[in-house]
């Protein structure tokens, strides 16, 4: 059982897997290979309906996720047999019917994959006990009936049909999860059955209204209930075997299967029954009346299924044992007849090439079995005695009348609502079988009306065959099928008798007056149709809905992001700034920064040195700011960076002092030459408004992040491990220079990744600038011409300076390990001097100084560096472990060896080869290629 | 004495290097990086199960004992990221060689690729905040490097936007380390999270963590932080941006996992609740509305990363073990799965020579793999089952509904239903519908073949993260436990240190 279960439930994913595979080959073939397998399934099931029948059920259970209650565990009872039954062999019909329906040259492979995943999927919903992998294949069908819908994507119909209904079943779709976890919150299950067992308990817990509606919006959004219909007609864009299929016989009952199956947890309160009787009855005469003005086959029958649906649905709000009963048995007396009218529709659209209802009339003669079918099938959904939708309908209409919490005004209505839909289902149960077939032969349809092949026709007839069958002998299914799926929804036996006449009683009048009087408003269709489509023709109904409601999404959307996507940088710093100002402010001051005690911060300390210092740098600062020409620009940020250097010297931060100066000095060089490539500043109009904004973000950042250091000052509640460093450098690190030592060995992790940083700015220059510039076809001469300084008394300073500074850098480098100094700075100074030299002779003479190209000094710095590092590991140290010793060597004396020197010289030769790179690709004089056509970001660029 | 921990940064550091000698020798480049790359995959497998088995992995630089020297720390969270980020490198390389142009591999793609390796598993790893700030520099230099490379002027442009507005972050990130270490004297993130437990700082340390919100909220493109994002995404290389959007913002969201669960939770109902669960709520809605506004097949997707960002953070300011387990799935899922549907989008991009989703329709009909592999992708990001993205986005539901946010859990379901809407929309414009635009690779070229193989790769991984969600649940179960339990990584970090300083 364990395997048998689950595998027709996986089969049809396994065999869709194989078409993928094999589809192609086989073409329209491809249905033939597959007819087999929903045919072994439904006699498989059949011959389980006995044992069924006599109380057995069959449960099998895989755990999958049980961390969260995921389990796929199957479960069959009378009633999953009854869907599963359904989804088999409708499934065989249905598969065998589009061999022949669909065009020889249609991507059959496609369409059977689709279809086989429904069918796993299906029988996946209607057999799952755990909810949560109800859900999962209840998403599935979604996906598969979305992707049916659109198999005919050429068509923009199809697009929206399947748009729509995918949007409106997932919707409810996720409403059903978030139903099911809040079930699975208060019940402590995910399983049906044990949740059965618990209903009180679910039924008491203040989740109990949220957790049914939720899961009512799931159940009627499957189901097209009123005011979710709108899906199901845009549906009809399907190809018609799938309609049959998904859309009448099975997918749409599923919420149907979901009601019913939940109304064993959540059914027999007020709220239950209100809520899916009412919307139930609603929809049954809403679908009935918007039916009868349709004027396609397939609109027609859709609206007719959606009511349909409702008065299933409103049986399983009713949730007595008749209504049940009834509701059990119209569903599958529902499933034959529309099935069998779908196919026939099908056929008639396949045949004639149109499914217009005023193009099509008096097809009798030309298409007789199509008629005989038709009429019977259109009859017996009419509820005409002797047919088996006569029966159900006898019994919905008895049921309707016993509602479970006694009569008022509501439950009143609800028997009314019936037979007013049933007088319009009557109306258009004539159309089907008596308009389309009678009157003058139809010489308007693309192509002349001749009857269907075998192929065609034997699903249908099958179909029809049962309808009559059933009607006439309605007892055949009354224990096996019907009992035993009312018994299982009631959790115990329940004797249930299927009778073709049970009297004159209210149920057969109100019945008997439905069929009267749709037999009269047919008869005079003319004037109340015109009058019905006046009615309906309000702007107001949900479709209108739909489409507003999905323009506002879009147009909506597209407002709001264009508005705040403005592609200005401006805008884009304000915002963010402004925000970090506001929500740091907002922290701040909770945290207290008003009752500050400001005194604790001794700014009195602060000497005059140091207050000049600070106004040079704020002149600086504002000089960048207002400065109208980029020199000013520079030389204010520099001024700003050089202070900051001075404050190091007052603070004694020796090696820091020396790093910020030389670093200030050679950034200078990079910005001034790409200077020579930018435009000219533009010169921006006054605009008060903006700027004012400008001022008052940067004003009130600058007041926050002030108050955030003063704060981080005066909050210190841990001595800083800082202490260590300096106590450790000469012993574990070997040197005296307490900066150098973290950097190249304390934390030398750091400084390697920004040698790396490093590398990647000069290669990202390197990079940049190379893939901008225009072949290599400018005079030579003009190489410098941005950069030409006193062409006399430079040279003869530079060849002097730069021998001076490489000696010194030399030195710097050495001395870093116990004095300020180290391979950083011994780089960037080594890198100015090549410069120099650049400024002073020609480019290439400079570069040809370091015979090596940048990328390589850059890579074999890095190289150095890990290597060091690995150096360790085989030594069976951490990555990076430094070591250090002493020697003595003649001459010399006293001299370290530390494997912190070698990472030093890495860092040296990443530096060098960065700034070279960084001064050799900007500096070659050759301009940069501009897009043409493209002013309008430049524009943007300088509003930026 | 724990190298592993640090070999997914040295890998791609020595890898990079190397690289770095002949960016002209490109099938030496190609090769010498996914060889790279498959190694690395190797060594992250290998610290994931050392960690599984053997609990948190501390590592010390230079053999410098916490909290003075540099530490890495692998646990099951920064372990199970590196070993994720390092299939979508490989996806991603794969994709690269047959996808970019030649003129761009030779600008030093593959070595600042590597570069970016380092960045991205070194702020996985490292268990130093001012460390963080560094491989956080590597990552957005290399970064600059390869969203550039090409150097139209819309590309340069965006960088240009996205390069200054990091270096802002960048900036605040320095002030709110000078906050941290000023306070507390140690920037070790062990030794904070014990200095932390045994001192009150009276929502001083709330402030401070919101400095840091804002400077991974940056990197995360938490919205009103994200209007760097969504434009350069469009105008890079889109083998290089699937790797973007999949991964590094990302790493802005892990930086706020692992701050905000080990150092910033002395006022959880104030940052996590008041301030990060709003944000978060923002972040899915603004996201999707974008999603939604645009009809370009990158813009798209760029501004669904920003949405799911939203949910991520939605799971942290939750704080509960089932949350944060969610979360991580959620991280790990949209790494594998946001980096293949831009693959997707590339693929598209090498078939119709545009990304406008009008321009390209019928894509289904000529390319009915890409079409099947695309919607499998679009499926698992909107979180159908049972693939990868249900079980984040069930898991994360079923945490908020069980910590009664209601309203949150309503909105992400909401949202959800947008995310649907705009997948469906590229599906429906470029897939569905008669065959418009060029062709300029037929299916049966061998170009469009290797093109799908990563893809086909990531969608494969997606789908068995689903069908084996229960691994994937048990792992990140154990994973946000690990981090909830600051106890247990500070006596790992700093053994012997930490225990008395009561917690």
């Amino acid at each position: 059982m364990f395997l048998n279960l689950h595998l027709v439930v996986l089969f049809p994913f396994l065999l869709a897997v194989l078409t993928l595979v094999f589809g192609r080959r086989l073409g329209r073939h491809l249905g033939w290979a597959l007819v087999p397998f929903p045919l072994a399934c439904a006699l498989y099931l059949l011959s389980l309906v006995p044992r069924v029948a006599s109380g057995e059920s069959f449960s099998a259970t895989w755990n999958w996720v049980p961390s969260l209650g995921l389990s796929f565990s199957l479960h069959l009872d009378g009633f999953s047999l009854l869907f599963a039954l359904l989804i088999s062999g409708i499934g065989a019909l249905v598969t065998l019917f589009s061999i022949h329906y669909l065009d020889p040259d249609e991507d059959f492979g496609r369409f059977y994959l689709y279809i086989l995943l429904f069918m796993g999927a299906m029988f996946g919903v209607v057999l799952s006990d755990n909810l949560l992998a109800l859900y999962m294949f209840w998403e599935i069908t979604s996906i598969s009936s979305f992707l049916l819908i659109g198999f005919w994507h050429e068509e923009a119909d199809s697009r929206a049909g399947a748009l729509k209904s995918m949007l409106v079943t997932m919707a409810g779709g996720l409403s059903l999860l978030a139903g099911i976890v809040l079930m699975g919150i208060a019940g402590g299950s995910f399983s049906i059955r044990e949740l059965a067992d618990k209903g009180a308990l679910v039924q008491g817990h203040p989740y109990y209204t949220a957790i049914v509606v939720l899961v009512l919006l799931g159940a009627f959004t499957k189901s097209a209930q009123a005011p979710f219909h709108l899906w199901l007609p845009g549906a009809m864009a399907a190809p018609t075997p799938v309609s049959a299929y998904l859309h009448s016989a099975t997918m749409v009952k599923a919420g149907i299967f979901l009601t019913a199956k939940m109304a064993m947890i959540l059914g027999g309160t007020g709220l239950w029954f209100g809520l899916v009787a009412g919307v139930g009855m609603v929809t049954m005469l809403l679908g009935s009346y918007l039916a009868v003005q349709q004027r396609d086959l397939k609109g027609l029958l859709a609206f007719s299924t959606v009511s349909q649906l409702g008065f299933m649905m409103a049986m399983f709000g009713y949730g007595t044992p008749e209504a049940q009963s009834a509701g059990v048995f119209h569903l599958l007396n529902h499933a034959l007849f529309k099935g069998s009218l779908f196919l026939l529709v099908g056929i008639i659209d396949h045949q004639t090439g149109t499914r217009e209802i005023d193009k099509l009339s008096g097809l009798r003669r030309a298409m007789p079995f199509t008629f005989a079918m038709m009429a019977l099938s259109a009859l017996s959904m009419a509820g005409v005695p002797l047919l088996n939708g006569f029966v159900s309908k006898e019994m919905i209409l008895a049921a309707l009348l016993e509602p479970p919490f006694g009569h008022n005004l509501f439950t009143v209505a609800l028997p009314l609502l019936g037979v007013a839909g049933s007088v319009f289902t009557t109306f258009y149960s004539l159309i089907l079988a008596h308009r389309l077939f009678f009157g003058p032969v139809t010489e308007t349809t693309p192509e002349k009306p001749r009857e269907g092949s075998w192929g065609l026709l034997f699903s249908p007839a099958l179909l029809t065959l049962l309808v009559v069958v059933l009607g006439i002998a309605p007892g055949l299914v009354e224990h096996g099928i019907v009992g035993s799926a009312v018994s299982a929804l009631r959790g115990e036996p329940v004797a249930v008798h299927l009778a073709l006449w049970h009297g004159f009683n209210l149920p057969l009048l109100m019945s008997l007056s439905a069929i009267l009087l749709g037999l009269i408003l047919y008869l005079w269709q003319e004037p109340v149709l015109a009058g019905l489509r006046r009615v309906s023709s309000v702007r107001w109904n949900v479709n209108a809905l739909y489409d507003g409601l999905l323009q506002f999404l879009e147009v909506g959307s597209d407002r709001v992001t264009r508005r705040m996507m403005t592609g200005y940088l401006r805008d884009y710093l304000v915002l963010i700034l402004g925000f970090t100002a506001l929500i740091t402010g907002y922290a701040l001051a909770r945290s207290g920064i008003f009752g500050f005690d400001w005194r604790r911060l001794a700014l009195t300390e602060i000497s005059w040195t140091e207050f000049a210092v600070i106004v040079a740098m704020v002149v600086g600062a504002i000089t960048a700011v207002v400065a109208r020409q980029r020199i000013a620009v520079a030389l204010g940020v520099a001024t700003s960076g050089f202070m900051v250097a001075v404050l190091w010297v007052l603070w004694h931060a020796p090696d820091l002092a020396l790093t910020q100066t030389i670093v200030e000095t050679v950034s200078v060089v990079p910005l001034f030459l790409v200077f020579a490539y930018l435009p000219r500043l533009r010169q921006q109009p006054f605009r008060p408004k903006v700027e004012g904004i400008n001022v008052f973000v940067s004003v009130l950042l600058g007041a926050v992040v002030t108050g955030f250091l003063l704060l981080s000052y005066g909050h210190q509640l841990f001595p800083s491990i800082g202490q260590f460093f300096v106590d450790n450098s000469l012993p574990l690190g070997g040197g005296r220079n307490v900066v150098n030592v973290i950097l190249v060995d304390f934390r030398a992790l750091d400084t390697m990744g920004e040698i790396t940083v490093l590398t990647l700015v000069g290669l990202a220059v390197a990079a940049l600038v190379r893939s901008r510039r225009e072949p290599a076809d400018i005079d030579e001469k003009k190489e410098m011409s941005g950069v030409m300084i006193n062409p006399l008394i430079l040279p003869a300073f530079s060849r002097l300076l730069f021998y001076l500074i490489l000696i010194y850098t030399i030195y710097i480098f050495f001395r870093g390990h116990h004095n300020p100094g180290g391979g950083f700075i011994a780089g960037v100074m080594a890198a100015s001097a090549l410069i120099i030299w650049a400024l002073a002779y020609e480019r290439p003479a400079a570069m040809a100084l370091v015979p090596v190209e940048p990328r390589r000094l850059m890579g074999s710095g890095l190289l150095l560096v890990a290597s060091l590092g690995l150096g360790a590991v085989l030594f069976g140290y951490p990555f990076l472990t430094q070591g250090f010793t002493e020697i003595e060597l003649p001459w010399f004396g006293r001299v370290e060896l530390a494997t912190a020197l070698l990472f030093d010289l890495g860092v040296w030769l990443v530096v060098i080869g960065s700034i070279k790179g960084i001064v050799m690709e900007l500096s070659d004089g050759r301009p940069i290629a501009h897009e043409t056509g493209a002013s309008h970001g430049r524009e943007e660029s300088g509003r930026s | 004495m724990n190298n592993l921990v640090v070999a997914p940064i040295v890998i791609p550091l020595i890898t990079g290097a190397v690289l770095i000698f002949s960016p002209r020798r490109l099938s030496f480049q190609r090769w010498v990086s996914v060889a790279s790359c498959l190694i690395g995959l190797v060594v992250n497998i290998a610290l994931m199960h050392r960690v599984w088995n053997q609990g948190i992995q501390p590592f010390y630089a230079g053999n410098l004992p916490a909290p003075f020297g540099i530490t890495f720390v692998a646990d099951l969270m920064s372990a199970a990221f590196v070993t994720v980020t390092s299939v979508t490198a490989l996806a991603v390389l794969f994709f690269s060689i047959y996808s970019l142009d030649e003129q761009v591999e030779q600008s030093y793609y593959y070595a600042a690729f590597q570069f970016l390796l380092v960045g991205v598993n070194g702020s996985f790893l490292t268990g130093d905040i001012f460390n963080l700030f560094v491989f956080f520099e590597v990552m957005l230099l290399a970064s600059y490097l390869l969203i550039s490379l090409g150097g139209r002027r819309l590309q340069m442009q965006e960088t240009l936007k996205y390069a200054l507005i990091n270096n802002v972050a960048s900036s605040f990130f320095l002030l709110a380390v000078a906050g941290l270490y000023r306070t507390y004297g140690t920037l070790n993130m062990a030794d904070l999270a014990q200095r932390i437990s045994a001192s009150d700082s009276n929502g001083w340390l709330s402030a401070i963590g919101i400095v840091f919100l804002v400077v991974f909220g940056v990197k995360a493109a938490m919205v009103p932080l994200h209007f760097w994002l969504p434009q350069p995404y469009f105008a890079g290389p889109t083998a290089i941006v699937a790797f973007f959007g999949g991964i590094l913002t990302k790493v802005g969201v892990y930086t706020i996992l692992r701050t905000f669960t080990l150092i910033f939770v002395e006022e959880t109902a104030w940052t996590h609740g008041r301030v990060l669960l709003p944000l978060a709520l923002l972040t899915m809605v603004v996201g999707i509305i974008g999603a939604i506004a645009q009809t370009d097949f990158k813009k798209v997707l760029a501004f669904h990363i920003v949405s799911q960002i939203g949910y991520m953070l939605m799971g942290i300011a939750f704080l509960t073990p089932l949350a944060l387990a969610g979360t991580i799935i959620f991280v790990a899922h949209q790494m594998i799965v946001k980096s293949g549907l831009f693959l997707c989008a590339g693929a598209a991009e090498r078939i119709s020579g545009t990304t406008d989703l009008k321009e390209m329709s019928g894509l289904m009909t000529t390319h009915g793999g890409l079409a099947a592999l695309f919607f499998l992708a679009a499926l698992a990001l909107v979180g159908v089952p049972p693939l990868s993205g249900f079980f984040g986005k069930l898991t994360l539901i079923r945490a908020g509904l069980e910590a009664q946010r209601f309203f949150s859990v309503a909105l992400a379901i909401t949202v959800g239903l947008g995310t649907l809407f705009s997948m469906i929309k590229i599906f429906r414009l470029s897939f569905w519908g008669e065959v418009r635009g060029e062709r300029r690779l037929s299916r049966e070229s061998v170009e469009y073949k290797r093109m799908m193989l990563p893809v086909g790769a990531l969608v494969v991984l997606a789908v068995a993260m689903g069908l084996g969600a229960e691994h994937v649940l048990t792992y990140a179960q154990a994973a946000a436990e690990q981090i909830l339990d600051r106890r247990a990584y500070v006596a790992a970090v700093l053994p012997g240190i930490g225990l008395d300083l009561g917690f």
